[in-house]
């Protein structure tokens, strides 16, 4: 609003550019109701790994690849070998001044350099005043933001008017703990500051002698300090742009920080302001790798060449040819997330029954749904986090039903509110105290949680006409390579996460539907399938299904590898005997399944050892969830079918050859893929990069406002994985490698697509993601070399090419 | 053997487990996180047997182990052997949680041993027939629990906060050495229940009671000595919940222990009066703004600790020990589910608005409340209940009728005003009972409330216009705290009013070493 009625110097304005543009450097932390996996590295997609290594040094002080111990111990073991290094120094060769052969494997013997960070101004005062000014800021700003980005944790909320800025203003004007600790005259200092945060913003870059050229660093180097708390911020204006908005919240976050600094620069310049002098000029220095960046960059790609070898001899073996056109009719086909997940559970759902055939497709079954669930307002985004939602749904129940449930779920507030309110708290103690020797043994003897109730079936907005519906419909079966053959049963399965206690339990569902069980967008897709009508109008728009096929939706849970079938959402009465037999091969299949994760798992002797740990309040370690991620392949299941890829390939179906134009291969690589990205590399951060990009330890795990998570009293939100998550004590579960992305399709239609979207162009270019292209004979035959050619990687295919 | 040390096999399982410990120190200790969890279920078997042995037996103290009045005894009385039950019960299911939880830490078997000596140590204290083992027990525990608050030793917060304690400890350690120094003096005895028996209102026993209440209010994170208890999430999730519904009672279970002690001080009580209110009510309303799962728990606990220090104040023991048993049970399971505040943040959302009631509505709620209260009493029957403990429910169904008031609001649906008014009903009868079971069990081993005097009319007056006027407060919230002139006082309640940051400052709390 501000906005609307001032006008800013130019300088001012190129100023808020390179904080919006700062921002951008920053991944957005999405709320724990509904988290997905983000890339840490979404603002470096534009550069290679070891550009973004120098840059992170710089502004976090930390490293971006694995420790060299890590390599070493790869390279002993005859993981890597020498030509694979040679193949990642011929991949950089170009780019940096490329170090040699010799000096790439000498730096496994050398000890990994401390990233030289770039000391704030109160990094600086702390030096020389011996007081935690860091700390103390992290602390002020994190109890002022916990309350601000409150979604209902505190009965008593902030006044929030104005925006982040204003409403900082108010409360650090009041705040008399800094001035307790010695910044002398900060309430005044902050009650005499513009009230305009690009003003204040302004004002304080200029204080503290920060050019445009300084700033872009300058700037990230206090967003990455602000932590958790940017990151949300940035999840704010990825909102607001999902819906052609904007959002300031960030950009004024940075002003906040930046007055600290000004604060603390008034008080300290005698003895910083020479040293703050220099950072400010090595600011304004362009970021630039350094060797041991350019080596341990080298050494990554060496380790993912490594495993791309051993996933192309899996798959050698695996391969069978081209399914042949006109195969028997299959039993069941069987529809499963791509999700890594998926993968352990359709190879043992495959093998326990010869007649279902197992698809693979994002877990949100192209339905992106604003959906409300049973009895409450809340609009769930169950799409990927990428897409505006397409379509609405809602769990429909009579409007009795509905209301008994609300004010059921308005009494149980009611009561929760009685509860942690001033003085009517100690008659709760009082009256419903002991209530709770019950509640912790239930609780401790893991009791009285089975039985989940799932909401009445969602229903697709009825204002949508039957051409839009049967349009949807046709797009998601396209999309799927699914227009013919249909089986007798179609299951579609989506998939969630039955977890007890667990903050991070959003991360676990499906990241395809936001965080959330699959369970609402598979019965939305079922139910519109299964709709004769619709059915009618596909058979008009050349997709015939036949009337004895179900469309049957499930929810395939990954802690307990149980799969749920909504048999109750429509008249099942002609396949029950259909039905039964699935009911058993997915029994069986789970008792597979789980024998499978139960090895990976500690604490789980059997397979019956998993089911308590779903239920268990004090299990940190429920499942894996994607960890060892390490591939991507899209291609007919026969490519991939019978090779254990033992949980780490996400598996999308996809038979070229059906695909005219190449539009399902554009939405796969500019969807699915980009999904796959972020988590791959959301685990690679969390790994290599945990202080950083990690959640934290979830044993001192407190949850704020409903949406993030402290480790320990205060400070700022932890995003990506937490600790326990990714490392089992004794190593870590995900071995750090970029995805590689194996598609089955021609390599210039890829290309093609490629060019068409810079931003996924970028990820492959700068080898966020390797791209791989499989050949007739399910080989891994050639690779993107990130500069808009191929490269071939088979033997017989480079003598091919030597011979033209 | 006399059965009256059958309460000592409790601690004894749990210091068996933490010796063992110290061969098994490190990362996925073998056996030891289960063995602790058995002697968690030892431990309350032992506690229930003692109660087994109270009930056919009666109260009395065991020989001293020991010579010249040092040593170990046990007092196996309606007190101690209620704590003891509740601390081994809390013990086991933390014991329990943390076999499982703390998997894969690199100090699971040091952090085993030192939870299950904390517990020990704990357990060690409540049932303490003599004031040496009392006061090494009190020692002990907060030595042992300062290792569980420190098992991340390199994290500077959780220095912060250790050392804060410890300096809070040391204090109140010193002051119940003293006081028992005195006791032992005065009377020529360690027993605590020949003391208790031959107390007087004499100088040295005055002065004895006053740090005695000295000692119990610092353990008990009172004003302005609380400031610890809302910094330490910095230990894993178990070492809060036993802290919290553990450790934080001893405070409590001292009062009570020399409740006959206490008695003969009227003004020491009057300070503890006054001390637990004004904490009860700063506690609850800094809970109010705090939008940290576990910090707003801790906040609690401050609260309901100043609310059983008022209520000891008041001479009402018996409910006290009420509160340490019911608030330890909640608090308990309120900390070990924390990870549950995502789902519950998220199900506030989701029916829609909350109705907001009118000064009109909250009007009708304290009358609606103090006619259930009424009608309640009638049937339960007021007789035989003092003055306190009619006043203290007075200010109880001051806060149930917070409850009533969400359910008359003019927008909410009948459907809701049903509800309300049967959980406020239930809530009071529940409330009732409980006051008299807890009467009942420590009828002769409690101290009865005397009669008021104008000293303590003039509390219970100052109590109830506070609270009354906190809970009208609160009960017309949303007509107030959104409105500018409220912005201020939220600001300095969400600092808890800068007490913690003027300790911080008093003990150089945010030093940090100079680079050199």
């Amino acid at each position: 609003m501000f906005t609307k009625h001032e006008t800013y110097p130019a300088a001012l304005l190129e100023l808020v550019s390179v904080a919006n543009d700062a921002v951008r450097a920053v991944p957005p932390l999405f709320p724990l109701t509904s988290s997905v996996a983000v890339n840490p590295f979404l603002g470096q997609t534009g550069e290679p790994l070891a550009v973004t290594a120098a840059r992170m040094a710089r502004v976090a002080g930390t490293s971006v690849t694995p420790d060299r111990a890590h390599f070493a111990a790869k390279w002993q073991a005859g993981e890597i070998t020498e030509a694979d290094l040679q193949d990642a120094l011929a991949a950089v060769a170009g780019r940096f001044d490329p170090p040699t052969l010799a000096e790439v494997k000498a730096a496994l013997a050398q000890p990994d350099a401390a990233p030289a960070v770039l000391p704030t101004v109160a990094e600086l005062a702390a030096e020389v005043s011996g007081f935690d000014w860091p700390g103390l800021i992290e602390d002020r700003i994190g109890v002022w933001a916990g309350s601000h980005f409150d979604e209902g944790q505190a009965l008593w909320q902030p006044y929030r008017a104005g925006g982040a800025f204003v409403a900082w203003r108010e409360f650090a004007a009041r705040d008399l703990t800094p001035e307790i600790h010695g910044l002398a005259g900060f309430g005044a200092f902050v009650a005499e500051s513009p009230r305009n945060p690009w003003r204040a913003l302004g004002r304080a870059a200029e204080a503290l002698g920060l050019t445009t050229a300084a700033a872009p660093t300058a700037f990230h180097r206090l967003l990455v300090d602000l932590g958790g708390w940017s990151q949300y911020a940035r999840y704010l204006s990825w909102q607001a742009e999902l819906e052609q908005g904007t959002d300031s919240t960030a950009v004024e976050l940075l002003a906040i920080r930046l007055m600290f600094d000004e604060a603390l620069l008034v008080q300290y310049g005698d003895d910083i302001g020479a040293r703050w002098a220099e950072v400010a000029a090595a600011h304004a220095q362009p970021v630039t790798p350094s060797r041991d960046h350019v080596i341990n960059a080298v050494w990554q790609e060496a380790a993912e060449r490594a495993a791309q070898r051993v996933l192309a001899e899996r798959l050698e073996h695996a391969s069978k040819p081209a399914p042949a056109p006109h195969k028997a009719r299959p039993e069941v086909q069987a529809a499963f997330c791509i999700d890594v997940r998926s993968e352990v559970f359709r190879r043992a759902l495959e093998a326990q029954d010869a007649g279902v055939e197992t698809i693979g497709f994002a877990g949100f079954f192209g339905l992106a749904a604003a959906h409300q669930a049973a009895g409450s307002d809340v609009v769930e985004r169950r799409g990927p986090v990428l897409l505006q939602p397409g379509v609405s749904t809602q769990a429909s129940e009579p409007a009795e039903a509905d209301l008994t449930r609300r004010y059921g779920a308005r009494a149980k507030r009611a009561w929760g509110r009685f509860k942690l309110a001033a003085v009517s708290s100690f008659a709760f103690v009082e009256a419903t105290g002991p209530v709770y020797a019950g509640k912790l043994l239930r609780d401790a003897l893991g009791l009285g949680r089975g039985g989940v109730a799932y909401d009445p079936a969602p229903v697709v907005d009825p204002s949508l006409d039957l051409a839009t519906r049967a349009g949807m419909a046709k797009t998601v079966l396209t999309a799927m390579s699914l227009t013919s053959g249909f089986a007798k049963i179609v299951m579609l399965a989506g998939h969630g996460a039955s977890v007890t206690n667990n903050a991070h339990e959003s991360a676990l569902n499906c990241g395809a539907c936001g965080g959330h069980a699959g369970d609402v967008n598979a019965r939305a897709l079922a139910g519109l399938l299964n709709d004769t009508e619709v059915r009618y109008a596909l058979s008009a728009r050349g997709i015939d299904i036949p009337a004895d096929t179900l469309f049957l939706a499930a929810l395939h849970d990954t802690t307990t590898d149980e799969v749920t079938l909504f048999t109750q959402d429509q008249d099942t009465a002609n396949w029950d005997n259909a039905i039964a037999r699935l009911e058993r091969a997915l029994t069986l299949a789970g008792v597979a399944a789980r024998a499978e994760r139960a090895a990976r798992l500690p604490r789980a002797q059997s397979a019956a050892d998993i089911a308590r740990r779903a239920t268990d309040w004090a299990e940190l370690r429920p499942e894996w969830g994607l960890a060892g991620c390490r591939a991507f392949v899209a291609a007919p299941r026969g490519r991939t079918e019978g090779a254990a890829l033992q949980g780490q390939a996400f598996l999308h179906s996809y038979d070229w050859r059906a695909d005219e134009g190449f539009g399902v291969l554009e939405l796969i690589l500019t969807a699915p893929v980009v999904v796959a990205s972020w988590i791959s590399l959301q685990y690679y951060g969390s790994t290599v990069a945990p202080a950083l990009f990690g959640g934290g330890n979830k044993l001192l795990h407190n949850v704020t406002g409903g949406i993030g998570v402290l480790e320990g009293n205060g400070g700022a939100p932890r995003a990506g994985l937490p600790w326990q998550s990714v490392h089992d004590g004794n190593g870590f579960q995900h071995d750090p490698l970029r995805l590689s992305v194996v598609v089955e399709a021609p390599r210039d239609a890829m290309s093609a697509v490629l060019d068409k979207h810079p931003q996924v162009r970028a990820l492959f270019d700068n080898r966020w993601l390797h791209l791989i292209a499989m050949d007739d004979h399910g080989r891994l035959a050639w690779r993107y070399d990130g500069k808009g050619g191929w490269e071939p990687m088979l033997l017989d295919a480079a003598q091919a090419i030597a011979a033209e | 053997m006399s059965l009256l040390y059958l309460p000592f096999l409790a601690p004894l399982f749990l210091l068996g487990v933490a010796a063992l410990a110290v061969r098994l120190p490190g990362q996925r200790p073998g056996l030891l996180p289960r063995l602790a969890e058995w002697a968690g279920i030892a431990a309350v078997s032992a506690s229930l047997a003692a109660i087994v042995v109270l009930i056919q037996m009666g109260p009395g103290t065991s020989a001293l182990l020991g010579g010249a009045g040092i040593g170990l005894s046990v007092r196996l009385d309606a007190v101690s052997a209620t704590m003891a039950l509740l601390v081994s019960f809390v013990g086991w299911v933390v014991l329990r949680y943390s076999a499982t939880a703390m998997d894969g830490e690199a100090r699971q078997g040091a952090f085993t041993g030192w939870m299950a000596a904390t517990l020990a140590m704990v357990l060690l204290l409540v049932s303490s027939g003599n004031l040496v083992q009392l006061w090494l027990a009190w020692v002990l525990t907060s030595l042992s629990l300062h290792q569980l608050l420190l098992h991340y030793p390199d994290r500077a917060t959780a220095q912060r906060a250790a050392r804060k304690k410890a300096v809070v400890a040391r204090a109140s350690e010193a002051a119940l050495g003293v006081a028992l120094i005195l006791l032992a003096v005065t009377y020529g005895s360690s027993d605590i229940a020949t003391i208790l028996g031959r107390v007087t209102a004499d100088l040295p026993t005055i002065a004895a009671a006053l740090l005695v209440a000295l000692a119990a209010v610092l353990a008990s994170a009172q004003l302005p000595a609380h400031g610890w208890l809302t910094e330490v999430m910095e230990a894993p999730t178990p070492v809060s919940a036993l802290l919290h519904a553990g450790v934080i009672n001893a405070g409590g279970f001292l009062l009570i222990r020399f409740a006959d002690l206490m008695l003969v001080a009227p003004g020491v009580m009057a300070l503890l009066v006054m001390l637990g209110g004004l904490t009860a009510l700063f506690g609850g309303l800094v809970m109010l703004t705090q939008p940290a799962v576990k910090t707003s728990l801790a906040w609690s606990t401050i609260a309901q600790m100043g609310f059983m220090v008022l209520q000891c104040g008041l001479a009402l023991f018996p409910l006290a020990l009420l509160h340490i048993v019911a608030h330890s049970l909640y608090k308990a399971h309120a900390f070990l589910s924390a990870g549950e505040a995502v789902r519950n943040v998220a199900k506030i959302r989701k029916p829609g608005p909350v109705a907001v009631p009118s000064a009109r509505n909250v009007v009708q709620a304290f009358g609606l409340a103090i006619a259930i209260y009424a009608a309640t009493g009638l049937m339960f029957g007021f007789d035989g209940k003092s003055v306190q403990a009619i006043a203290l429910g007075v200010i109880l169904i001051f806060g149930v009728a917070y409850l009533l008031a969400q359910g008359l609001a003019d927008a909410a649906p009948a459907a809701l005003t049903r509800y309300t008014v049967i959980w406020s009903a239930a809530t009071s009868v529940s409330y009732f009972l409980l006051q008299s079971l807890a009467k009942a069990v420590t009828a002769g081993t409690l101290p009865a409330t005397p009669a008021p005097g104008p000293l303590e009319w003039a509390l219970i007056v100052l109590a109830g216009v506070s609270f009354g006027t906190v809970a009208v407060a609160q009960a017309t919230f949303p007509l107030w705290a959104s409105h500018p002139a409220a912005l201020g006082l939220r600001v300095h309640l969400t600092n808890g009013f800068y007490l913690n940051a003027l300790f911080d400052r008093l003990l150089g709390g945010w030093a940090k070493p100079a680079k050199s």
